[in-house]
């Protein structure tokens, strides 16, 4: 595909005509000084200054917060799901390679599912490549880089001045195509530097040691080690809540009278209530199972089942968690 | 050597000899993390490893929410015939750690006697979050603290930035009362000046001074950032109940998702549940992965126990929480005459 330009001073115009077709979201100042993927409405200022978001997109194909069908005497009415094209501009490759994790679970599964279809396949992803990433990213150990198009339908890098595009799926082809009056060649000097700016992200990341771990987790399942490991963690859900890949939920119904809805909602596995039985019995009653489970989910399990990791390294559960725990580093411990 | 050297030392130091000694078997403390400007909890079993111990500005987890799990009573008789002995606990506590274990022991969750409490007068914490937005696009490799207490950061080019402590101290440092922890066995280090007595009353007062609709926009906006993770509850030590209210499904009192009125609900029902215990640690704040300011609501309604009852959480072991007191003479007109 050959790789197109456009100068970053016309960014505005290249997302004010994608909002003519679609609802676009884009990096945006929020007004406390954080940069989150906005819903652009126009007045928002857009920034390629950022490093990665708080939230994940996955909260755009997997609400947090999702009615499943609506019921009144004894009728049930599925809600019309959501039309429309939605357009994630800025999305990180980490992020966007999740996305691929999330299909395996919602489209390639059995039942497929369609609230998860409608979103995703409205959805056009337009990943940005990342210059540099933090201490806490860890990509290129688990498959994915600071530049890798996989999950995205068309691929960014930002140079100094010029926004480079490339097109990774017939989806983004068409996108290009639709906007070619503003869109240039790009000259063989800038795909180079865009390569190199690529190369000079993968090069800071400290690897994390992977290959194999699904057979390693196998026999270190029994290991006193995870008792150690885990004794820290508070079961607050703030990894679940913001990791790309993780896709537990629960459904409950709300009733009132004859009337009410089923809805959706995130749950996570480190909870205390995740695993509980209608018994009482709890198979993982201490957060020693628990994270056990998270950890073989992650690089074991989805190995086992997907032949995929479900970690692409965006370092979040390791930035936010509240004390501090660091997966790789329980990754080492208990000899993965 | 500052000041925190100097305590970190004598801290390795106590681990070591209460471990050696078996006077604990268990003794809970920080460790250095894997990413700068935190910490993160460290329990240790073994006298030699007393050396992974840490005390620096980054030691703001509030470890007195790891007590209860340790204690927590067998649930039968056939788990009490197997239950290991109750463990003997060393642990360090800051001013608002203390706080929380205090508040703990008067509601029977924790046995004193088998609670070693080492306890360190605390200048205040940094709240990394806070250190990272003052950064902006720098990312801090690694940091300390200099001789004057602020926070030295080299960041990724390898220059070094200084933070004057104040500028990233966590909020709730700065409205700290007692920093001193009481109520310990072992103090290591001076104590530290209160903070000024109002900050949390002026924060109060002034919100309070707007207009109901700014106050109910200001609420609704909090509210709408909510993703109902939990963290907050999970993170306080005070919420230790095995049954969650907002947990419960049957009936279910309040659902799990983001309607406004859910979240509303859920951070409410924590706010009352809060009035009068909560002692002022953070611990919600710093675990909200949306940087929510999460004590809005009992940051005013323990202002109101205080002045309707004089009761300040955690200060004194023998008190008896006002909420859950009372006199013969308490007013019952709501009862009589609805």
């Amino acid at each position: 595909m050959t790789e197109k330009r456009i100068p970053q001073t016309d960014l505005d115009r290249l997302l004010a005509r994608l909002r003519q077709r679609a609802a676009v979201y884009a990096p945006a100042e929020d007004g406390t000084g954080e940069v989150v993927l906005a819903a652009l409405s126009g007045k928002e200022s857009v920034t390629l200054e950022y490093r990665n978001f708080r939230l994940s997109p996955k909260a755009l194909v997997l609400p947090q917060n999702q009615t499943l069908l609506c019921f009144k005497d004894g009728q049930a009415e599925e809600p019309r799901l959501p039309e429309g094209e939605t357009i994630l501009f800025g999305v990180r490759p980490c992020d966007a390679r999740a996305l691929l994790a999330l299909d395996q679970v919602f489209l390639n599964g059995n039942p497929h599912d369609p609230y998860y279809a409608r979103l995703r396949s409205g959805a056009t992803v337009i990943t940005l490549a990342c210059a540099r990433p933090m201490s806490s990213c860890f990509c290129t150990s688990v498959g994915g880089g600071p530049g890798d198009g996989t999950g995205a339908d068309v691929l960014a890098v930002a140079l100094a001045e010029d926004l480079l595009l490339r097109a990774e799926t017939s989806k983004g082809e068409a996108l290009l195509a639709s906007l070619a009056d503003l869109l240039s060649d790009a000259t063989p000097a800038a795909v180079k530097e865009a390569q190199e700016q690529v190369r000079a992200a993968e090069d800071p990341m400290t690897p994390v040691k992977v290959d194999g771990s699904a057979e390693r987790l196998r026999q270190a399942y029994d290991s006193p080690l995870w008792e150690a490991a885990s004794r820290k963690c508070l079961g607050c859900g703030t990894c679940s809540f913001l990791c790309p890949t993780c896709h537990c939920f629960d459904i409950t119904d709300e009733v009132r009278g004859g009337a009410g809805r089923r809805v959706r909602t995130w749950d996570c596995c480190a909870y205390p209530l995740f695993t509980l039985h209608a018994s009482g019995h709890n198979p993982r009653p201490t957060p020693k199972e628990r994270w056990r489970q998270r950890i073989m989910h992650k690089f074991r399990y989805a190995v086992e089942n997907f032949d995929r990791l479900f970690c692409v390294g965006c370092g979040r559960c390791i930035r936010h968690c509240p004390a501090s725990l660091d997966l790789r580093t329980v990754l080492k411990e208990v000899g993965a | 050597m500052t000041a925190s050297h100097e305590i970190e030392t004598r801290l390795r130091e106590t681990a070591e000899r209460l471990l050696g000694e078996k006077k604990v078997d268990l003794f809970l403390g920080h460790e250095k993390a894997s990413l700068p400007l935190r910490t993160t909890p460290l329990f240790l079993t073994v006298a030699a490893d007393a050396a992974r111990l840490a005390w620096n500005p980054f030691c703001s987890p509030n470890l007195a929410v790891y007590l209860p799990r340790l204690f927590r009573a067998p649930a039968d008789a056939r788990e009490a015939k197997t239950a290991p002995p109750r463990p003997t606990v060393g642990v360090v506590l800051k001013g608002c750690d203390a706080r929380s274990v205090v508040a703990l022991i008067q509601e029977h969750q924790l046995p004193r006697d088998k609670l070693v409490l080492v306890g360190i007068a605390c200048p205040g914490m940094v709240d990394a979050r806070k250190a990272e937005r003052v950064l902006g696009l720098h990312e801090a490799l690694g940091a300390g603290e200099d001789a004057h207490g602020n926070i030295r950061a080299v960041v990724e080019d390898g220059t070094e930035v200084t933070l004057r402590r104040e500028q990233v101290l966590a909020d709730v440092c700065l409205e700290c009362r007692a920093p001193t922890p009481s109520i310990c066995d072992i103090v290591l280090g001076a104590a530290v000046e209160p903070r000024e007595a109002h900050v949390a009353r002026r924060q109060a007062e002034e919100l309070e001074s707007r207009p109901a609709d700014a106050r109910w926009a200001h609420f609704q906006q909090m509210m709408s950032k909510c993703i109902r993770c939990n963290a907050c509850r999970q993170a306080c030590p005070m919420c230790y109940c095995k049954d969650c209210l907002l947990d419960q499904t049957r009936p279910r009192w309040v659902g799990a998702g983001t309607d406004f009125s859910d979240v509303a609900i859920y951070h409410l029902a924590r706010a009352f549940h809060m009035a009068g215990r909560c002692t002022a640690c953070g611990a919600c704040a710093r675990a909200c992965p949306m940087g929510l300011d999460v004590r809005l609501l009992v940051r005013k309604l323990n202002l109101e126990v205080e002045d309707l009852y004089g009761y300040r959480p955690g200060e004194a072991v023998d008190a008896t929480p006002p909420l859950s007191a009372f006199a013969m003479d308490d007013p019952q007109e709501f009862l009589t005459e609805p």
